[in-house]
């Protein structure tokens, strides 16, 4: 007979699972409340649709006390490209200010990590950092890593062996950043790159994985990198596109109005950006759009 | 005449002396029920299968369909498919059907839910217990006004034994100490794990080890259901597998394990629609049925074109 486990009474925790608010409410609304803890939720998008900014912008929500949708926490941000974008923290920081005494980015624990190797080697010392944390003012309950992918893609040649070699790091690290997210309650979020789809709906790239038929962004068909063993890895995945619009502005006065027939069609351009539930095991097929301001990342109604 | 005179070989000679036969006249004496203690006649099995007709159903009519009604009991069916195709949520329902009071249809019984990955939130099981409640009061009022519904949500998710498993070990122990828990909460009708693969991924340098363990688990499990006539039901992932030059995708955890469960169900998209076909049983035959995630639940999907195929 094995040793007794106690199983755990659902009712003995709260009814929702914790989460970090991203700092708007049309967002959170979407997310249905927020980045929850205990899981791993991943971002993908491509180059320069705002995945760094979301996770600087965690880390600054996340220092909101819990009435305000936040996890009085600090974090812990591990990036893996290089500069870390301490300006834009900085500037963020003037809008999700918590109080006038404390500097946010005090609260904000910045690691480079360039390989896959460095980070297994530095899990344990992470693990006893957050541990040593749980007294200070903030504990750290979230951890970022920016971007996952960056860390795979260069290591990892094309051939059966590595691939193999690859998957069982995802799961490796994917168990390890899983058992701190229970044993800490902690909120990780993910960030991944995409690759191109050469030929839609074929083969096991164009395997369906959520929500989403197919993910386009800048107006071509895309998938996450890392393949169907890293997506088995996250909880949940959310993916930011943008796409250019061309907004036509009909009969606007030109001159003005000198000559009688001075009006002209005028052709915008304009960035739209949404995010979208690929798929997570509480929220439904939802999306919003958003826009990026110099104070941060905030949802759009429209 | 005495055993140890017969003109036998000495094994033989022993293997009779020690099952207890030391005399000519005793072997004679012996019938045929005697001899073989511990066979069942399939008769006798078929009486003790009827017993145990009460499958857990999905709350969707056209997967209850392809499953013969649900999931059974006294057997281990695998559920696998893609990320986000749906096995947690499907998990979560079967955790909550199977405490439909017998009254109306179910099993009155609990569930044992094992997450080794973290899927399982509290407030979707809250939402789809919350559902099943309504469905039950919604039967009430239209078929039979004499049954009470006494189950409120929060009973439902009380009556969810929830382990949360961070490593393989954590896995064997907890899966070790099922007989002894079941045995003292004998009203545990479904155990489900989410998922059987996680922790297997990564940890085995040695695969021919993973498979001796695996296989070890597979009868553990097995035994289990047969034991307390209970459904086990084992969510699983997909990988890829490179066969005849190409990428074919697969259920994880490799061949050897594919032999281990009972029935395998294989959740896959299809046009924009979830469905899931029946890939392995030993007596449901091979069809397919579509079926959509919503915020109650598992439901029939909304598509009005066949639902069901089967497949000669």
């Amino acid at each position: 007979m094995g040793a007794p486990m106690t199983p755990q009474n659902l009712l003995d925790n709260p009814l929702t699972t914790e989460k970090c608010t991203v700092g708007c409410p049309i967002i959170d609304r979407c997310l249905g409340g927020g980045i929850p803890c205990n899981s791993i939720t991943e971002l993908v998008a491509e180059s320069g649709s705002g995945k760094t900014q979301f996770c600087l912008q965690l880390t600054l929500s996340a220092q909101l006390p819990s009435s305000h949708g936040g996890l009085s926490a600090s974090s812990l941000y591990l990036h893996t490209e290089f500069p870390f974008p301490m300006r834009r923290l900085h500037q963020l920081s003037h809008t999700f200010r918590p109080s006038n005494d404390h500097n946010p980015c005090d609260y904000i624990f910045v690691q480079s990590v360039h390989s896959v190797d460095q980070l297994l080697d530095i899990m344990p010392k992470i693990e006893s950092f957050i541990k040593n944390s749980s007294n200070s003012r903030l504990p750290i309950r979230l951890i970022v890593i920016d971007s996952i992918a960056a860390l795979f893609r260069s290591d990892f040649d094309n051939t059966m062996d590595d691939l193999k070699k690859r998957s069982f790091l995802f799961f490796k690290i994917s168990g390890m950043l899983k058992a701190m997210a229970v044993g800490f309650g902690l909120a990780v979020l993910v960030t991944n790159q995409v690759v191109d789809l050469m030929e839609p709906n074929e083969g096991v790239n164009g395997l369906r994985v959520g929500n989403l038929g197919c993910l386009y962004s800048s107006g071509r068909p895309i998938c996450p990198a890392l393949g169907i063993a890293w997506a088995n890895c996250v909880n949940s995945r959310l993916f930011l596109s943008r796409n250019e619009d061309f907004v036509v502005r009909e009969n606007q006065m030109v001159n003005g109005g000198v000559g009688g027939s001075g009006s002209e069609d005028f052709v915008c351009r304009r960035t739209r950006r949404s995010l979208h539930v690929v798929f997570a095991p509480h929220l439904a097929d939802t999306s919003c759009e958003f826009e990026i301001t110099r104070e941060g990342v905030f949802g759009v109604e429209r | 005449m005495e055993v140890s005179k017969l003109p036998i070989s000495a094994t033989q000679r022993g293997k009779l002396i020690s099952a207890g036969y030391t005399s000519l006249s005793s072997i004679c004496s012996a019938s045929s029920s005697d001899i073989s203690r511990g066979t069942q006649t399939a008769w006798d099995m078929l009486q003790e299968e009827q017993e145990s007709l009460a499958r857990i159903t999905t709350s969707c009519a056209d997967l209850d369909n392809i499953l013969g009604g649900g999931i059974g009991c006294r057997e281990v069916t695998e559920i696998g498919g893609v990320p986000g195709i749906g096995k947690t949520q499907l998990g979560i329902q079967l955790a909550v059907n199977v405490q439909i009071p017998v009254e109306f249809g179910g099993l009155g019984g609990k569930a044992i839910y094992i997450d080794t990955e973290g899927s399982f939130m509290v407030e979707r099981a809250l939402q789809i217990a919350e559902a099943c409640v309504e469905d039950m009061l919604e039967y009430n009022r239209f078929l039979r006004n004499d049954c009470q519904v006494k189950t409120q949500p929060k009973d439902i998710l009380e009556n969810i034994f929830y382990f949360r498993i961070c490593s393989y070990t954590e896995q064997s122990a907890v899966i070790n100490y099922l007989d002894k828990f079941v045995s003292e909460h004998k009203d545990v009708k479904v155990v489900i794990i989410d998922s059987i693969a996680f922790h297997f991924r990564h940890g085995f340098v040695d695969l021919a080890l993973r498979t001796r363990v695996l296989s070890g688990i597979a009868l553990k499990l097995m035994n289990l259901a047969k034991k307390f006539s209970l459904a086990v039901v084992l969510l699983n992932q997909v990988t890829t597998k490179y066969t005849e030059g190409s990428f074919q995708l697969c259920l994880a955890l490799g061949d050897s394990w594919s032999h281990c469960c009972t029935n395998r169900l294989i959740l896959y998209w299809n046009s924009n629609e979830r469905h899931a076909y029946i890939d392995k049983s030993p007596y449901l035959r091979s069809a397919s049925a579509s079926y959509s995630v919503t915020s109650r639940g598992i439901r029939n999907s909304t598509s009005r074109s066949k639902r069901i195929k089967m497949m000669i």
